[in-house]
């Protein structure tokens, strides 16, 4: 039971780690939060609302995003597009992610 | 689409006051609209009532969902608590000392008093350290709580790492271990002396013999004892409880030393509150009455001449303030190196 946990949490910490990277990536396009998070999930990665939706909010603080309400099918949604910033530093973060993932490779190997 | 409502309004009740808390709530609400008719339309039919709590239930209780919005669930984050402790620390420290001189003085001012009244300055000094070192610390807590709150992280940073230098190392540092058998030997030897101060009280006498010797104690134990004065007197054993505790604080420290085998900063801090507690003794015992037992016609009855007996009178009279004083002073000493050793300690531990 403890060890079952143990795991959830570790995963859920692993998880946590790629998020942000995760949203940048396919916020190219515009999105409101919930087609993200349906697009996440195809795409394979599972993420709880109440962890992307104040990510979101975070990520347009820092100015990584930017964000507009538009009223679609009766109902306004907000929808969220990465920003000039975010643009930028994009290329940096995949390589280094890239560099994380080559050097755990050879580590699990 | 009423519950949606509800709980929308449920999680806004418990929102942090950040901006934008319209935007959270909308937000929120257009989101569980799009994922009820995404369920409606995999299921076939229209969202219902049991739908939306179905939803609910999965999405969590309002409280959970408010605090994923809270940008510092703390109320002194990661980010200043080691400097919180640090301050906190200080600040009660210092409180407990002003309360600690503040009853000394009264005792001192209000003297002579009587043994009650004496608990009772007493008494009433512990009440204020306890009721001074709470204001301090809910003062403390609030400020770094502002401070939390309204200062922008990038405003305090926290730059130890900048300011640490890696040559310090090179210092050889204070040692901190001690040797096992230290410890030992001062818990041995304070149960002696508080043995003897509560119990055995004739070894603290001055005796003369058939023999023509004076000798300290063991005054019950010879049998051609001519005659025997007490070492201390009356108002000397009026402060004994206070003196107990000092013993038992420092049975205790010695205790700690012995389990952990190093000085470390709470045995630091608890040789400081013992040293604290030597220095309100011994300015008790200065300001007080003469605290030997020795009097003139005693120190003849002892078979000293009267000269001689003046003599040593007077030179004790003289002579325990300024030992007594000198404690004090040996203790203020003992307390800034230890306080320092504590600061030095801390410093290299949380480097």
């Amino acid at each position: 039971m403890a060890n079952t946990e143990s795991l959830e949490n570790v995963v859920l910490e692993l998880r946590r780690g790629v998020i942000t990277l995760a949203a940048l990536s396919q916020l190219g396009t515009e999105q409101y939060g919930y087609s993200l998070l349906k697009q996440l999930s195809d795409l394979g990665l599972e993420v709880d609302q109440g962890t992307l939706y104040p990510l979101l909010r975070r990520l347009e603080a820092q100015g990584l995003l930017e964000s507009v309400w538009k009223l679609e099918e009766a109902r306004p949604r907000r929808y969220y597009v990465i920003s000039a910033e975010g643009k930028k530093i994009l290329p940096k973060m995949k390589k280094e992610w890239a560099g994380i993932v080559s050097v755990m490779d050879k580590m699990l190997a | 689409m009423k519950l949606i409502d509800r709980y929308v309004t449920e999680v806004s009740k418990r929102l942090p006051l950040v901006k934008g808390r319209k935007d959270i709530e909308n937000e929120l609400r257009s989101t569980m609209e799009d994922m009820l008719e995404d369920r409606a339309q995999k299921s076939g039919k229209p969202a219902d009532e049991a739908m939306e709590i179905e939803l609910l239930k999965e999405y969590g209780a309002p409280q959970k969902v408010a605090e994923t919005y809270n940008p510092t669930p703390y109320l002194i984050g990661p980010r200043l608590f080691p400097m919180f402790i640090m301050v906190l620390k200080i600040v009660v420290a210092a409180v407990t000392l002003a309360m600690t001189v503040v009853t000394i003085i009264q005792i001192v001012t209000l003297y002579p008093m009587t043994g009650m009244e004496v608990l009772k300055v007493i008494g009433e000094g512990l009440l204020n350290i306890v009721s001074a070192s709470i204001g301090g610390f809910g003062n403390v807590v609030l400020v770094f709580a502002l401070i939390e709150r309204f200062a922008p992280a990038a405003e305090i940073k926290m730059d130890e790492d900048e300011k640490w230098d890696p040559t310090s190392l090179m210092k050889e540092p204070e040692p901190s271990d001690i040797k096992p058998w230290e410890p030992i030997l001062a818990i041995v030897f304070l149960f002696i002396v508080m043995s003897i101060f509560n119990f055995n009280r004739q070894f603290l006498s001055l005796s003369y013999s058939d023999h023509a010797v004076w000798f300290i104690g063991f005054g019950d134990f010879v049998a051609d004892k001519q005659g025997s004065i007490p070492l201390f007197s009356a108002a000397f054993f009026r402060w004994l409880p206070l003196m107990n505790a000092a013993w038992l604080v420092e049975i205790i420290l010695n205790g700690m030393l012995i389990r952990s085998g190093r000085w470390d900063i709470s045995t630091r801090l608890l040789s400081i509150g013992v040293k604290v507690l030597q220095i309100v003794i011994n300015v008790l015992l200065l300001t007080g009455p003469f605290i030997l037992g020795f009097t003139v016609e005693g120190l003849t009855a002892i078979h000293l001449d009267a000269e001689t007996a003046q003599v040593i009178f007077s030179a004790m009279k003289q002579g325990m303030p300024i030992l007594l004083g000198l404690g004090i002073f040996g203790s203020v000493v003992e307390i800034i190196k230890t306080g320092y050793k504590a600061i030095t300690q801390k410093q290299s531990v949380g480097a």
